[in-house]
C-alpha cells in the first residue's frame, strides 16, 4: 500500500476522523466517476460511494493488495453487478412496456449526442464519451477503468476477475469500435495536421 | 506484425505493462510501419482527449461515512452490551439446575443401591437420628418413656 494511504488510515483508525476525508478526497474523482458512470443517478453513486469506503474500512484487515485504489474499484465494481442483478430481476430492458410491444431499452434515449451537443461536437472527448455509452458493459468498464483511472490491465482484471488476455481483448474491441465511430473525426484531425 | 497483436502491444505500451524486449521490437515496428504508427497517435489522441471532469462530492459525505462506521461499531457493541447479562442469567440457571440434580442424584441413589443390595425396602428418613435423639432427651428431662409421635 502507498505509504500516504498507510498513514492516513493508521490515522483514522487511532479516531482521527479527518485522516479518512484525506483519503476520500484523495480517490474522489476516479472513484466516484466510475461509480457515477454506472449506477443509476447521483443520489444511488452517493449511497454506492459511501458503501464503498465502509465495506473497505471494515474489511481492512483482509486487504492484501498492492494499490488500494484498484481494492475500491473492486469493491465498487461488486457493489454495481449486485445492485444491477437485482434491478435486472425487477424489470429487463427487452420487457415491453407499451402498447406496441416495443422493448425499453429501444424507448430510451440515445446515447449519441444531441443536436445541443453536436454544435459543440468539435470536442473530441463528448464524441469519445457518446461512443463509449455505446459499448457493452465489460468492454465500457474496460475503457473507462483504463482511460479514466489510469488503472493497468492487471488491476482491471482483477476487478473485473478475469484474465489480463481477456480484459485487454475488451479494450482492444472497444478501442476498435470507438475508432471505427470516430473515423470522421480522425480524418478531420489528420487533414489538419493534428 | 499482425493488427491484432500491434494493437495489443499498444495498450500495453501505453499501461507501462510491456516487457523491455516487447518495447524494443515494437519500437522497431514503429520505424518500419506507417500503419502501426498511425494506429499509435489515434490511440495516444483517444487518451489524451478524455474529459476527466472534477467531481464535487457532497460535503457531508465523509461525515456519514465515519456516522456509518461508528454506528455499525456501536450497535455491535450494543448487542454484545445486552447479550451480556442475558448470557450470565443463562449460565446461572444452568449451574443451579446441574446443582440441583446432582444433589437429587446424590440423595436418591443410596436407597436405590440398598434396596438393590439387600432386596428390602429399608426406610431411610434423614430426621430419623434427630427425632430419636429428641425421644431419648425428653426422656431423660421427664424420667418417663415418651413416645414422641403421642407428643
Amino acid at each position: 500500500m502507498d505509504q500516504e494511504d498507510a498513514q492516513l488510515l493508521a490515522a483514522y483508525l487511532e479516531g482521527d476522523a479527518e485522516a479518512l476525508g484525506g483519503l476520500v478526497q484523495k480517490y474522489k474523482r476516479p472513484l466516484f466517476g466510475f461509480i457515477l458512470r454506472f449506477s443509476d443517478g447521483r443520489e444511488e453513486a452517493d449511497e454506492i460511494f459511501q458503501e464503498v469506503w465502509v465495506r473497505a474500512i471494515k474489511n481492512m484487515n483482509r486487504y492484501c493488495h498492492k494499490n488500494l485504489l484498484s481494492w475500491l474499484f473492486r469493491i465498487a465494481h461488486n457493489l454495481m453487478i449486485d445492485r444491477a442483478r437485482r434491478r435486472k430481476s425487477v424489470f429487463s430492458l427487452d420487457t415491453s412496456v407499451n402498447e406496441d410491444g416495443m422493448p425499453l431499452s429501444e424507448q430510451l434515449p440515445s446515447a449519441r449526442l444531441g443536436p445541443d451537443d453536436e454544435t459543440g461536437g468539435r470536442d473530441l472527448g463528448l464524441r469519445i464519451e457518446a461512443a463509449a455509452a455505446l459499448l457493452p458493459i465489460e468492454q465500457r468498464e474496460v475503457f473507462w477503468l483504463r482511460m479514466h483511472a489510469d488503472l493497468s490491465f492487471k488491476e482491471i482484471a482483477k476487478i473485473q476477475k478475469c484474465s489480463i488476455n481477456t480484459a485487454l481483448a475488451r479494450m482492444q474491441y472497444a478501442v476498435s469500435k470507438l475508432r471505427k465511430e470516430l473515423a470522421c473525426e480522425y480524418h478531420e484531425l489528420r487533414e489538419a495536421g493534428i | 506484425m499482425k493488427t491484432g497483436k500491434l494493437e495489443r502491444w499498444l495498450l500495453l505500451e501505453q499501461s507501462g505493462e510491456l516487457s523491455p524486449r516487447q518495447s524494443q521490437r515494437l519500437k522497431r515496428e514503429l520505424v518500419a510501419s506507417e500503419e502501426s504508427r498511425r494506429l499509435r497517435s489515434e490511440l495516444n489522441l483517444m487518451s489524451n482527449s478524455i474529459n476527466k471532469p472534477e467531481v464535487e462530492l457532497s460535503p457531508w459525505i465523509v461525515a456519514r461515512i465515519v456516522a456509518r462506521l461508528r454506528g455499525e461499531s456501536r450497535s455491535a457493541f450494543n448487542f454484545y452490551k445486552l447479550l451480556k447479562p442475558a448470557l450470565a442469567l443463562a449460565a446461572g440457571l444452568t449451574v443451579t439446575v446441574s446443582l440441583l440434580n446432582f444433589h437429587g442424584e446424590q440423595t436418591s441413589s443410596a436407597p436405590d443401591a440398598i434396596v438393590a443390595a439387600t432386596g428390602v425396602d429399608v426406610w431411610d428418613d434423614p430426621f430419623d437420628k434427630d427425632l430419636c435423639k429428641l425421644e431419648n432427651l425428653i426422656a431423660s428431662i421427664s424420667g418417663d418413656p415418651v413416645d414422641i409421635m403421642e407428643m
